[in-house]
């Protein structure tokens, strides 16, 4: 059950180290992650991430690997958390809402590109 | 050869408002001309534009609600979101669902007497069938950085984050070759988006959440300020008034069976009919009092205007859209043609 899912410094440890294998001087550009501090990574989907990101370093013709990570939903459903806190610092009151927010989707990181291998299972499958 | 047409507002300036991204008007009987099916003519379509797209594919000859509950004809029957020529598989395109005429919707919806009143035997559409949705989303299609809001009437470029509104009386001026109005919303729409009517499959909420006499904002004095700088093509003042009318002699009571927006309280106050002042909630009131209309003002007597007499005036008595200003929809939109 340890590894079912991945701790994220690890995730992006493994990322950075799937282009270092093969290439020492060339790194990896991870955007979308910049506003998680803790989290749990899908391992099932962390292994064949790894997997990707070192096929295509390994492409002819592929000078740099950018990673960009969306989420697959573009509207998200967010509880909000509005806390009053009293002088020693602890929550005295607390008021929970909602707030739906609108992402893009892949389209446009991908611009004009052609050459897409969708692996991405339907949703409601992992 | 087979000729697929469509009306185009290009992304970029109209006066001096932002449309943020391209706009597409599509009728039902030109895809039909063209020999497609909707959905490769949207296909097709979304090819040509290389920036953000919002399309609206109308049924011309089918009828809708506005979101106070005024039944007019025409409406979008499918909507889709496009950027880089591409409409996202998964959520760049819904369709809207057609709704059964029956005593029991009636019932449930009392807005719907305008149906069989002034519309009788014709095919309603308003939002989609929440479980025709990948996911229960909001009424939205996204591709890229478009995105389609509340069943084709808010859209926006989600990167630059500007958004255009675009209620349905609009558009449908737009597919009329009429003349609609453009400006920036200001506090009175922000407010009268709020006064919605209770609808199953509606434009913005899939069940029967907010009646008449409520305010879906239920925000107090912050309502007028949801939506109050945000470019908006409307129908001209008196193109609404003359719905509202409609609606009204159908017997139709703002607050009661059709929403309490200012534009419906505008037009019963000076034509002297009814208004259930006694459904309309606090809440509503409170809104409603942010942007001056107020009950005390409601039951003052004042002298009855004709409907002509009210028309004639619609600009002065109507309130709503900041800095607006008139244009021709020949003046407005590029008609393109693809050839099949």
């Amino acid at each position: 059950m340890k590894l079912m899912h991945t701790k994220l410094p690890d995730f992006i440890k493994k990322m950075h180290e799937a282009v270092h294998k093969h290439f020492a001087d060339r790194d990896l550009n991870i955007k979308g992650l910049e506003n998680l501090s803790s989290a749990k990574m899908q391992s099932l989907r962390t292994g064949r991430i790894e997997h990707a990101v070192e096929e295509m370093v390994l492409t002819t013709g592929i000078n740099q690997v950018e990673m960009v990570i969306i989420p697959r939903v573009p509207e998200t459903m967010h509880t909000v958390i509005i806390k009053g806190l009293g002088e020693d610092g602890e929550v005295k009151k607390a008021i929970l809402e909602v707030i739906n927010i609108l992402h893009c989707t892949e389209e446009v990181e991908l611009h004009d590109c052609n050459d897409i291998d969708d692996r991405r299972p339907v949703i409601g499958r992992h | 050869m087979a000729v697929l047409r469509y009306k185009l507002i290009s992304e970029g300036k109209v006066g001096k408002y932002t449309v943020p991204l391209n706009i597409i008007f599509v009728d039902s009987k030109d895809i039909v001309a063209s020999g497609l099916s909707q959905d490769d003519a949207v296909t097709k379509i979304a090819s040509q534009i290389q920036g953000p797209a919002g399309i609206s594919v109308f049924d011309m000859e089918a009828v809708t609600t506005t979101s106070d509950g005024i039944m007019v004809q025409g409406a979008i029957i499918k909507m889709a979101a496009s950027d880089h020529g591409r409409i996202n598989s998964d959520f760049g395109r819904l369709d809207m669902a057609e709704m059964e005429y029956s005593p029991e919707i009636v019932s449930e919806e009392p807005h719907l007497k305008q149906w069989q009143t002034l519309f009788s035997g014709r095919r309603l559409f308003r939002g989609p069938d929440p479980q025709k949705k990948v996911i229960p989303v909001h009424n939205v299609v996204i591709s890229g950085r478009a995105s389609n809001n509340n069943s084709a009437t808010e859209m926006m470029n989600i990167v630059t984050m500007e958004e255009i509104l675009l209620p349905i009386l609009g558009q449908l001026e737009i597919m009329n070759d009429g003349e609609v109005l453009i400006g920036n919303t200001g506090g009175v729409i922000s407010v009268g988006i709020g006064m919605t009517v209770a609808e199953k499959f509606g434009r913005v909420f899939p069940t029967r959440q907010f009646r008449a006499g409520e305010t879906a904002h239920n925000c107090g004095e912050y309502a007028q300020t949801l939506k109050k700088e945000i470019p908006c093509i409307v129908a001209t003042k008196r193109t609404l008034a003359k719905a509202i009318i409609n609606a009204l002699n159908a017997g139709m009571v703002p607050g009661l069976h059709i929403g309490c927006s200012p534009a419906v309280l505008s037009v019963a106050k000076y034509l002297g009919r009814e208004i259930d002042i006694d459904n309309i909630k606090d809440s509503a009131w409170e809104e409603l009092i942010s942007i001056g209309f107020s009950k005390k003002w409601l039951q003052v007597e004042q002298k009855v205007l004709t409907e002509a007499q009210f028309l004639e005036r619609a600009d002065e008595l109507i309130p709503g859209v900041d800095e607006p200003f008139k244009k021709k929809v020949s003046e407005l939109v590029k008609v393109m043609e693809i050839n099949i």
